[in-house]
């Protein structure tokens, strides 16, 4: 079985996952798949190592996550305002602060906003993504090389200077937006308010999250795409394929594993983007641009009703936990797989 | 009051900690017991001119012995801040709230009361200043300082378009607007659409409250047609500016704006004539004010008095030196200084002479005095104006096309929402 | 097999149009950091800083406590995305070699904690501080950011610990190593360009951090960048020239970071992407 160690040492991202390969055409280097081992391991581990090897990592997950996290589960059922907060008062509530909440039509509109906002820009993410990828690899050197210092330094922006110029681009009397739209003939957006309306804000917001997130995607497909051997475009080319069918029947069953995990980063990071939209309106106009995140922060930190956020964060952490259910259970599947092969 | 304090000019960047330079020298003079201890107290960025804490710091430690660290604090995320801060075991000693948030930390117990120390060092004071201190009649703060807006105009544009004297009446003013509207190739005025302590003040001066009691709680009142009208004189003004709607006065700022020359004349307090001379050092001999004209020339526009307190914090532990602190703050003197050094609006008459050395203060006087009030001062009103603030959508809403009584019902269910909590 | 002239024009069209797209809000943070006031706010954008000045980078820089600051975040940010390294670098060699009970629960629990809604926690956190007396100190700022990185690194780790062919490491236990020894002279060397692609996600985390030193530290000299970051931009109007300069300083070493590591980035994240 041979291993392609020149490509992990050199690319440094050589494995791009398991049962990547596309049936039918699997090259005799198939990187894609795990290479089962020759025989069984000298030195068995001790029983223990693992558990040893885990445990500061676990232990540090429950006491700075877990017990915050339980924290914020006692204080959903509390009543803790400023008064509370001041005074150092306990004020159990039962489960009024869910009550109350799932009662309110806003956190169903907020829940469904944050769903078709999260869809919406993770799909434009990846969709944009994979291109600019593969334009990168089609590119020759220097062109790719300037493509690529380009998306770094958008990578690499903080996200507080990012959200602050966006700001002040989208500005509707001195922003260069509305002056450029000005110049190119759509007189009427010479003072255009891009944050006065539901949608208009969102598009703003969308392009700033967007724009952040690309290039996260667009540089790892092409490096990922360098891992795909020759051999198998080789073929498809000569099988007569086109650029489409090259994509569908090479490119994207090879990087699957790649799609759905970078798929599921996305919903995590979009479902959860924070600054961008605060920093955009506040959540507004009129409360109709928050997202969950937002709403739980402005309900408990802003209004200071801390039960109420955190009873908030909870069900919001139910909702993202549905919309990655599919993979996390995929991912367990083929852990279980991997054990059970081995 | 929040947005504002920018002020004076370039004092936040040397601020921090100015005990350090307090004159010391074996002074016995103090009352005994403080010599050595540190009180910390907690200003807002831009709240404290350096004069002012110089001569505050000296006089302190001359006084008790003790030193006074100033700590400044950055406007962002303050509430949490300050809210924490009051819930630890050494929280800041004394500490700066905005005149319109007093009554919410008073109300979560974390204020000291110092009904005795008003009387004993501010019998004199204005009432509409102290009424924010007030929560049910008890004295939970002490009024610093406050302020109103004023018209900071352009002299050089106004005489441009052949304009003498300055307008006593409403109609007096629009007429000069229209005038530079024609005669020049300015801005009239630079009025962004969400200068909400503006408008908070035109309400005020047509009478309207912003909420109303209903059945026990505390209720939205702008369907009011006398907020309708304020509104309505608010539209008026912004029809004179090409500003935009969905901002407010602070993005960008409106003094740099005003900086560029281009512009007759903004709704101002009077430190952001600072701002404008920094961006523009030429400017300066061209800025003037004058108040606010009202309907009649008898009576100014009503406005808004925004300004900050004193408040002692309840688990303090060294109270007592905070009340020696306040009383050396706030003494004739310094409050003297405040409206010198700064422009803000003097407090009781005895500081009308100060006011004299300031014209932006002098322009503010008479308004404060016969038209000054506040926003509605209940402990629930701090979370109406919390961002996203409702009644600027309002405001935004009218001026683009929407009835006053259609914005008000799309609104009103928000801010009814945040009277009900707590 | 050759392209059209068209065929050869047109992507290289689109990635300069593309290049500017991306580069430009970066550009523009620092045009407008260099430009005198009037010349940042005006209605015909000045496209170049002509009249170029120093002087928004003096207001940034004079603030008070800038270096104090930039100490205190240069400190947490390296401790955190280190101690967070090491800690996740064991645990990913566990996950991805090791076969025992309780992995795929492990596996799932870290996959979870990513998604953890930080912003909201902060009160939680404040008072499990408070309680412990442990205000004004860095000491839990660094080991809450580096547990807001732990679950990314160590999910990204594995993706690099499992490219690392196995045969390796047991020729070398073949050789004599013991398994620690075939770890640290073979493995690791093999994973020195992962671990600093992955430690980028760190640093930008912690280093943006704000809501949590926000209320943690209020003693002015335990705050961290973000804290200085936002004073030019505050309720009371908005100093843009400032803001740019400081966003400017606040972002030179991440993206002088990037640049540096920009190529193991590329590379590294994939396979770690992968393995999510």
């Amino acid at each position: 079985m041979a291993v392609q160690l020149d490509d992990a040492v050199d690319k440094t991202a050589p494995r791009t996952g398991k049962g990547g390969a596309p049936p039918g055409r699997r090259s005799p280097r198939s990187p894609g798949r795990r290479t089962p081992p020759a025989r069984r391991t000298p030195h068995p581990p001790t029983r223990r190592a693992p558990y040893l090897l885990l445990l500061p990592a676990l232990l540090a997950t429950a006491v700075l996550l877990g017990w915050p996290m339980v924290r914020n589960i006692l204080l959903s059922f509390q009543n803790l305002n400023m008064k509370e907060l001041i005074q150092h008062l306990t004020d159990w509530r039962g489960t009024g602060n869910y009550q109350e909440i799932l009662g309110s039509e806003q956190f169903w509109r907020v829940t469904l906003r944050t769903i078709v906002f999260t869809a919406v820009n993770v799909a434009l993410i990846m969709v944009l993504g994979v291109l600019i990828g593969l334009l990168l690899a089609r590119l020759g050197k220097k062109m790719r090389l300037t493509l690529s210092l380009a998306l770094v330094l958008a990578w690499a922006m903080p996200v507080i200077a990012a959200t602050t110029v966006f700001q002040w681009l989208f500005d509707s009397r001195y922003g260069v937006v509305n002056w450029l739209l000005d110049r190119l003939g759509r007189h009427a957006m010479a003072h255009y308010d891009w944050v006065g309306t539901q949608l208009s804000t969102f598009f703003v917001i969308t392009v700033l999250i967007v724009w952040q997130s690309l290039p996260f995607v667009a540089l790892n497909l092409y490096a990922a795409t360098t891992t795909i051997p020759k051999e198998l475009y080789e073929a498809a080319r000569m099988d007569g394929a086109g650029t489409w069918k090259v994509f569908t029947c090479v490119t994207f069953p090879f990087l699957k594993p790649f799609f759905l995990a970078t798929t599921f980063l996305e919903i995590i990071w979009v479902f959860k983007a924070f600054p961008q939209i605060f920093a955009i309106n506040e959540g507004g106009p009129d409360r109709l641009t928050e997202t969950l995140p937002i709403y739980a922060f402005t309900e408990g930190v802003g209004n200071l009703h801390f039960g109420m956020g955190a009873a908030i964060s909870l069900l919001t952490i139910v909702v993202l936990l549905a919309m990655t259910a599919y993979y996390l259970r995929l991912t367990i599947k083929q852990e279980q797989q991997e054990e059970n092969e081995l | 009051m929040k947005r504002g304090l920018i002020a004076a000019t370039a004092v936040a960047g040397m601020l921090v900690s100015v005990a350090a330079c307090g004159s010391s020298g074996g002074n016995k003079a103090g009352a005994d017991g403080f010599k050595g201890q540190k009180l910390t107290v907690w200003v807002m960025s831009g709240s404290n001119p350096a004069q002012w804490t110089r001569q505050v710091s000296e006089q302190f430690k001359k006084k008790t012995g003790a030193t006074v660290e100033f700590k400044v604090q950055q406007w962002n995320g303050i509430q949490q801040k300050l809210s924490t801060a009051l819930s630890e075991d050494t929280p800041p000693d004394v500490v700066e709230i905005g005149n319109t948030q007093t009554a919410a930390y008073a109300e979560a117990g974390a204020l000291a009361d110092l009904g005795d120390l008003k009387k004993e060092i501010g019998s004199d004071w204005n009432d509409a200043f102290n009424k924010a201190s007030l929560v049910d009649g008890k004295q939970y703060a002490l009024p610093w300082y406050a302020g109103n807006r004023v018209v900071m105009y352009n002299k050089k544009i106004w005489a441009e378009a052949g304009l003498k004297g300055t307008p006593r009446t409403r109609n007096e003013l629009f007429k000069a607007f229209d005038t530079i509207k024609k005669k020049t190739d300015a801005e009239p005025l630079y009025l962004p659409g969400q200068n909400w302590y503006f408008f908070d003040g035109l309400t005020i001066g047509t009478g309207a409250d912003l909420v109303k009691k209903q059945g026990g709680k505390w209720v939205s009142n702008l369907g009011d047609p006398k907020v309708a009208k304020a509104m309505d004189i608010y539209t008026s003004y912004q029809a004179f500016s090409t500003a935009p709607k969905n901002k407010d006065e602070a993005t960008p700022q409106q003094a740099e704006v005003f900086a560029k020359g281009k512009t007759g004349a903004v709704i101002a307090m009077g430190y952001e004539a600072a701002t404008a001379i920094k961006a523009n050092p030429k400017i300066k001999n061209d800025i003037g004010f004058f108040t606010i004209p009202g309907e009649t020339a008898d009576k100014p526009e009503g406005v808004f008095l925004g300004g900050s307190n004193f408040a002692v914090a309840g688990m303090g532990k060294n109270q007592e030196l905070a009340k020696e602190f306040l009383k050396v703050a706030l003494s004739k003197e310094n409050d003297g200084q405040m409206v010198k050094e700064v422009g803000w609006t003097p407090k009781s008459p005895d500081l009308a002479g100060a006011a004299k050395e300031n014209p932006a203060a002098a322009a503010a006087a008479p308004a404060a005095e016969k038209s000054g009030g506040t926003t509605p001062l209940i402990p629930q009103w701090a979370a109406v104006e919390n961002v996203p603030n409702p009644i600027k959508s309002y405001m935004t809403a009218v001026l683009s096309g929407k009835s006053p009584a259609d914005a008000a019902k799309d609104i009103e269910s928000e801010i009814n929402a945040r009277l009900a909590k707590q | 097999m050759k392209r059209s002239l068209a065929g050869r024009i047109w992507p290289n069209a689109t990635a300069v149009v593309l290049a500017l797209g991306f580069v430009f809000p970066v550009y523009w943070m620092f045009n407008t950091a260099f430009k005198p006031t009037q010349d940042i706010v005006t209605e015909d954008p000045v496209w170049f800083p002509l009249h170029g000045t120093f002087e928004h980078f003096a207001t940034a820089v004079n603030a008070p406590n800038f270096w104090i600051l930039a100490g205190n975040s240069v400190l947490v940010t390296v401790l955190a995305v280190g101690l967070s390294l090491v800690i996740a670098l064991c645990g990913a060699f566990a996950l991805t070699r090791m076969r025992f009970k309780g992995r795929k629960g492990i596996l799932l629990t870290f996959m979870v904690a990513q998604m953890a809604p930080w912003e909201v926690m902060v009160i939680s956190i404040y008072l499990i501080v408070r309680d412990a007396d442990l205000l004004n100190s860095l000491l839990p700022l660094t080991f809450f950011y580096m547990l807001m990185v732990l679950p990314f690194t160590l999910l990204t780790l594995r993706g690099y610990v499992a490219a690392v062919p196995k045969e390796l490491e047991e020729s070398a236990m073949v050789d004599g190593c013991s398994r620690r020894q075939a770890f640290l002279k073979v493995v690791f060397p093999l994973l020195a360009p992962g671990l600093m692609a992955t430690s980028l996600f760190g640093f930008i985390t912690a280093w943006n951090e704000f809501p949590l030193v926000l209320v943690l530290n209020k003693e002015p000299a335990m705050g961290t960048l973000p804290l200085w970051l936002s004073q030019f931009q505050s309720q009371f109007g908005d100093d843009w020239g400032a803001t740019m300069a400081a966003a400017s300083i606040f972002a030179v070493p991440i993206l002088v970071l990037f640049l540096f590591l920009q190529r193991k980035a590329v590379g590294g994240l994939t396979s770690g992407a992968v393995k999510g």
